[in-house]
């Protein structure tokens, strides 16, 4: 995958869609929650990720049922998953093998 | 506060504004709306972030327009990546040429200028004729500027005038969505 390793912000921002389907407010919200107020993106950054994101196909675009306005929400697109379990595995792998070659240190 | 923030994103490419422009004064009118009530410092720093935040993105999305790179999501954090197969544009070969017209020009003008000194002038030449080379390394700059600055206009005017292929090649990849 060229496009991995990912950013902070980008990892944070699929990680809020992976749960479920959220609108760019809420998106910004659980970031900042996610990271403990460590990541707080302003409303530019964060559209101009979903944006690359979109047109990726990583993200989807669509138009909330229940909204009053028609407000428009951005879910996971398939591709988009298997990307970011992909980023989550190279993760763990980093981990793992930081956390044995720190032990080992110790030792 | 809101209509300050929509004059910010009238700095972002129509294209742009047009998909994202109503979605983003959403998320900052609520986000204004959930800072009402904490304190002044707070609500500072939150116009500071999303003006420089909408700035940093209208000057990326008009850089990413006019260069045509794809970037790589790890903008978000200020680093730029070109990918493997990012478009070179076709107006570039046009500006090459006029660039490259410039530098023959120059070229010209100094072997004109080297054939008109006269070579076997002897002592009696007068003292303060200036060696060609010195002319040369004195003009070119000039020249080089004037070129640049030529086939910037023309890409401007060209940009203005819609036909830079720019807004095409954006249209498109809208379409395609």
């Amino acid at each position: 995958m060229e496009t991995l390793p990912l950013t902070e912000p980008v990892v944070l921002i699929l990680l809020s869609l992976a749960g479920q389907a959220q609108h760019g407010y809420a998106i910004l919200k659980d970031v900042e929650a996610m990271s403990n107020g460590r990541v707080v993106l302003s409303t530019g950054t964060l559209y101009g990720a979903l944006r690359r994101l979109l047109e990726d196909d990583w993200i989807e675009r669509f138009e909330e049922e229940e909204s009053p306005r028609g407000r428009q929400a951005y879910r996971l697109t398939p591709q988009g998953r298997r990307n970011l379990q992909l980023e989550i595995q190279r993760m763990k792998h980093i981990t793992r093998l930081a956390s044995l070659r720190v032990t080992r240190q110790e030792s | 506060m809101i209509a300050f923030y929509r004059t910010l994103l009238c700095l972002y490419p129509a294209e742009y504004r047009k998909r994202f422009g109503e979605e983003m004064l959403a998320v900052l009118f609520q986000e204004h709306e959930e800072n009402a009530k904490r304190r002044w410092r707070n609500r500072i720093r939150l116009v500071l972030r999303e003006t420089a935040g909408l700035l940093k993105g209208a000057f990326h999305e008009h850089f990413r327009m006019i260069t045509e790179i794809q970037e790589e999501l790890s903008f978000v954090t200020g680093r730029f990546a070109m990918r493997n197969g990012f478009r070179f544009p076709k107006s570039t070969i046009f500006f090459m040429a006029i660039i490259l017209g410039g530098v023959l020009t120059a070229i010209k003008k100094g072997e004109d200028i080297a054939t008109s000194v006269p070579h076997d002038i002897g002592p009696i030449a007068p003292i303060h004729i200036q060696p060609v080379h010195s002319i040369l390394l004195g003009g070119m700059p000039l020249f080089f500027a004037f070129f640049y600055a030529a086939g910037l206009i023309g890409w401007a005017i060209l940009f203005a005038l819609r036909r830079s292929g720019v807004h095409r090649l954006d249209s498109m990849s809208l379409t395609q969505k």
